[in-house]
């Protein structure tokens, strides 16, 4: 290792211009770098759930429901029929778009005295114009069920447009061409664009913005307490420069991979910015001290004692990341992972390589003045405070400690209070336009959600037609579903039409006569297989549904399925409620699985750096206390458990446990010089706090207000996330210079350091 | 209401009179389209027994077996014989719009409304208004394209009366019997929405008739092709084929 040190040093130039070319090789791949909004892609493939969506998906004519409702003082005018006429003649035709539903083209069964007509509700070739012809397309259209809340409001001030977007397209381009012609369409009347496509469209040019305003303003912040801590503007432009080329890096072969950024791994600039700074800076100060001497050998020693304690360091964060591959549902939360690892690993390795190549070949002479400066310049803020620190810490540890189990107490209570939120809604604020055409849709409309139930069996069978009925009024007896849609209610009306009233027909061939009649209907390819062996029934459902009511009517539905023969039909479940529940599973189990996951190979690698059982635990003091309270505050704030938030446990530990590492490493050494020394273990705690203690209180500020940034995400829970983990760094601080400390006196005094079980380590 | 539901009219069976092949010299888009319109007057009846193959958007196959009886141009019936839980289900086309449907498993025959010009006949790409006997000359105006490889080469758009669902229609004409081999749909925004394709023509008791022809929906990516498999013109059917009673038969 030394040798590779030596080999850094001396080929320096080679170093630099090697580390150059990755840069721009990777910098070129930047360019092809995708974004992928769509949470429902980042689904396992492998669960039974999502591949029954899925292929519905494939079959049904898709399961996206992108949403537009028209809104005007009156639907039923000439004018605003021929613009929804219009609007669904364009739409059906767009590339991407599998089935528009509109008043204009909505399958009618229409009866009277003289026969019936199997038609479209409105007549296209003639759209009415006179007042009583629309008069009384208003009043028929009101008094169907069909159509009343589901495709026009009641008040006939409002209408939908649903268009099935194709499952294996690119939802965000048609999304965004579906808007062009609604307002090339319909320039006069308000208009609301909601459902899950949308959203993603939403979601997508969110994360641009993002990508735009939170990165450069990460870096402002970090910029700024570096400054304000080191007082050094090498201090801040290295970290920086290393971190710049580490993302270069990560996210050029993320585009290598064709691996497209999610919202969650949108979050990865941010959290290398704030995380990655913190390597060089340790590089950076130890060379400082080093330059005195300057010879390349001195260099090199250098390097190779501060890579331990560094490369350690990292390491404790990459397992905090490594952690959310194992137990993640979400494949968008393992890649997250991956790539902020990998990230974190990039830095690490630049830090360590490039950055000391970097300061060999800008070899100054040596430095008397700096230590000086140091001396004076550098106290900054942080120097300001430390003295305050270790006034505290020595003078009430016990009181500390105390505070510190009450704090832990506090706010274990808080715990269960954490709420969980899985709804996509959920993620914009309140104020965003999606919101809004959310809300109308649930108020409304019934909701921009979807439920399909999988009908396999001989469908023209009426035993097998009944058991549909049936089904589908049970899903109307359920709390928050709306509608449904089957074959089932297009027979009723035919068998209606036929004068055998509003019910299934009661022999099959009856069925199968009237199934003639449908055959060609568009909506039958939304409804039925061509064999007639399968058929979906939909139901729609709020867009807003939450967690728990996802729950419930999983469960009440499987229930229900349950109670019928398999023999004769056979039903599955699929759609939102089942998606949503198993992400909010999902969530939990993730949250449980990462975080023993992290906390154990955290104190695995304390065990290997503190060389003791008794040190790695006490190493883990600061890490369980800052747990305890991230989650408390999260129970007390009202922030829940979603899919970014989920990620800060384990991002918590992987960066909290640096503080830990650094402050257990120096007063390990200072405790062997005190007691060689003969004087007390305070001595080692103040040294220790004044030296360590200050730079740990740097990064602390540095990490903290670089992710409070991310409150200017327009998502909300990267929002969340960075609120989070602001409070996290101040509590991981706390842990590690405070409570850590107080820990070590308050037990030192009672028994001799010695017995601490901390050993030397090299 | 004004047409009958069911007419087979020229675009798909289009008998008629080999005409002399046109004199020399030029003919008019007019004269053209009026030549074609008069093969629509020519049998007094005809019976034709029809497969049909409807393809899906997917691919998949259905198939159907008809026959179809029509005297002068607003009397027909449709039988569907196969598959076996269709046989039997009938439609009636009479003069002034009257369609009676009968479905054998209800034992019931029901009017319905026919006003409906776009709706699919019978599961099919073909919509009523491709169906029906209409008069290419009075209905459109015509203007000659070109005139190559034997065929006329006509775009066809609608007076302003007429009621269509189309926007333009090219038509393919073939020189020598007045024959149309293709027509091209175009909606009203000028998209390209179906196409027809007319083959194996054949002259039977003196009248021409397309034994395959295929519509295909370009929109819809589906498809549906009749074999005309047994063709009799001028057979002196009888008028009680025509009558509710024997819809039910």
């Amino acid at each position: 290792m030394k040798k590779l040190a030596k080999l850094i040093i001396e080929k320096n130039r080679l170093v630099i211009v090697v580390f150059a070319l990755i840069t721009l090789f990777l910098g070129f791949f930047l360019r092809n770098l995708r974004i992928n909004p769509d949470i429902l892609s980042y689904f396992p493939k492998n669960d039974p759930d999502v591949q029954l969506l899925n292929y519905l998906g494939e079959e049904y004519g898709g399961n996206s429901l992108a949403m537009i409702v028209l809104e005007t003082g009156e639907i039923f005018t000439p004018e605003t029929i021929a613009v929804i006429h219009e609007l669904t003649t364009r739409l059906q035709l767009e590339p991407g778009v599998a089935y528009v539903t509109s008043l204009t083209n909505t399958l009618d069964i229409k009866t009277d005295e003289y026969g019936f007509e199997i038609g479209r509700l409105v007549d296209t070739a003639n759209l009415p114009r006179d007042p009583e012809a629309l008069t009384a397309l208003k009043e028929y259209t009101l008094s169907k069920e069909m159509f009343r809340n589901n495709l026009v409001t009641e008040d006939a001030t409002a209408t939908l447009i649903i268009c099935r977007l194709q499952t294996n397209s690119d939802q965000v381009a048609t999304c965004r061409r579906l808007q062009e012609i609604v307002a090339e369409t319909a320039p006069a009347m308000k208009i609301y664009y909601g459902g899950i496509p949308f959203m993603i469209l939403d979601l997508n040019n969110m994360i641009t913005d993002d990508l735009k305003v939170l990165i450069p303003m990460v870096s402002l912040v970090i910029i700024i307490f570096l400054y304000l801590g080191f007082r050094k503007w090498e201090g801040v432009f290295l970290p920086l420069l290393a971190v710049a080329i580490s993302l270069i890096w990560t996210l050029g072969v993320m585009s290598l991979l064709k691996i497209p950024l999610s919202i969650i791994s949108n979050v990865i600039p941010v959290v290398l910015f704030a995380v990655g700074n913190a390597y060089t800076i340790h590089v950076l100060s130890r060379f400082n001290e080093t330059r005195v001497t300057s010879t390349n050998d001195g260099l090199a020693t250098a390097l190779y004692e501060v890579g331990t304690p560094v490369s350690l360091a990292g390491l404790t964060t990459i397992a905090g990341f490594i952690s959310f591959i194992f137990g993640s549902y979400l494949v968008m939360i393992q890649e997250f992972g991956v790539f902020a690892a990998l990230g974190v690993l990039f830095t690490l390795f630049i830090s360590l390589t490039f950055i000391p190549a970097l300061l060999a070949l800008k070899r100054k002479k040596p430095d008397r003045e700096y230590k000086e400066q140091e001396e004076t310049k550098n106290r900054g803020v942080t120097g300001r405070i430390t003295p305050g620190i270790e006034k505290l810490v020595t003078k009430k540890p016990k009181t500390i400690v105390w505070v510190g189990v009450l704090l832990t107490i506090l706010a274990l209570t808080g715990i269960p209070r954490i709420s969980r939120r899985v709804n996509l809604v959920e993620y914009f604020q309140p104020q965003t336009a999606i919101r809004q055409a959310e809300a109308i849709l649930d108020e409304k409309f019934g909701g921009s959600g979807i439920i399909q139930i999988l009908a396999e069996g001989d469908i023209q069978d009426p035993a097998v037609l009944r058991e549909m009925e049936k089904m589908e009024e049970f899903l109307l007896a359920q709390d928050g579903i709306h509608s449904t849609q089957s074959v089932v209610n297009l027979l009723k009306e035919l068998n209606n039409a036929m004068g055998e009233g509003k019910v299934l027909p009661d022999t099959k061939g009856k069925v199968m006569n009237l199934w003639f009649l449908l055959e060609g209907e568009e909506v039958m390819t939304q409804l039925v297989n061509a064999g007639r062996t399968e058929a979906v029934i939909q139901a729609r459902i709020a867009g807003s549904l939450e967690g728990s009511l996802a729950h419930q009517l999983v469960t009440a539905i499987n229930e229900y399925t349950a109670g019928i023969n398999p023999e004769l039909v056979k039903f599955s479940q699929t759609g939102m409620p089942v998606i949503y529940r198993n992400l909010d599973l999902s969530i939990l189990k993730s949250q449980f699985q990462s975080l023993i996951f992290a906390v154990l190979l955290v104190f695995i690698i304390m065990l290997f750096l503190l060389g003791s059982l008794a040190g790695g635990l006490l190493g883990l003091i600061p890490i369980l206390f800052t747990l305890a309270l991230v989650f408390g505050f999260m129970g007390y704030a009202k922030i829940p458990l979603d899919i970014a938030t989920v990620l800060v446990a384990s991002v918590t530990i992987g960066i909290g446990i640096d503080y830990s590492i650094h402050f257990l490493s120096r007063y390990r050494q200072e405790l062997a010089d005190t007691r060689t020394q003969n004087l007390p273990v305070e001595t080692a705690v103040r040294i220790t706090l004044n030296t360590t203690g200050r730079a740990i209180l740097i990064n602390v500020f540095t990490v903290a207000f670089g992710f409070l940034s991310l409150v200017f995400s327009q998502l909300v829970p990267i929002q969340r996330f960075g609120v989070l983990v602001f409070v996290t760094m101040l509590g991981s601080g706390f842990g590690a210079i405070i409570l850590l400390p107080a820990v070590l006196l308050f037990s030192g005094a009672r028994s001799p350091a010695g017995k601490m079980g901390i050993k030397k380590l090299r | 209401m004004k047409k009958s539901l069911f007419y087979f009219g020229l675009l798909l069976i289009l008998p008629g009179l080999l005409f002399p092949a046109a004199a020399a010299g030029k003919l008019t888009a007019g004269q053209i389209m009026e030549r074609l319109d008069q093969t629509v007057s020519a049998p007094r009846d005809q019976e034709i027994h029809v497969k049909l193959v409807i393809t899906d958007a997917k691919g998949n196959e259905s198939h159907r077996e008809m026959v179809m009886m029509q005297k002068g141009s607003d009397r027909r019936m449709v039988k569907f014989t196969a598959p076996p839980e269709q046989r039997g289900i009938a439609f009636l086309s009479l003069p002034g719009g009257m369609t009676y449907l009968y479905l054998p498993a209800y034992r019931q025959t029901r009017r319905i409304a026919s006003h409906v010009r776009n709706q699919k006949f019978a599961g099919t790409d073909f919509t009523y208004e491709d169906m029906e006997a209409r008069k290419y000359s009075t209905d459109w105006d015509a203007k000659l394209l070109a005139e190559e490889g034997g065929l006329y080469r006509l775009e066809l758009t609608p007076k302003e009366e007429t009621v269509t669902d189309y926007g333009r229609l090219i038509v393919e004409v073939r020189a020598d019997i007045f024959f149309p081999v293709k027509i091209e749909f175009f909606d009203k925004a000028n998209r390209p929405r179906k196409v027809m394709v007319q083959e194996k023509l054949e002259q039977i008791n003196g009248y021409w008739i397309a034994r395959e022809s295929e519509m295909k929906d370009l929109q819809a990516g589906t498809s549906s092709k009749m074999f005309f498999t047994e063709v009799k013109f001028d057979s002196g059917l009888a008028d009680d084929i025509f009558t509710e009673r024997y819809l039910t038969r």
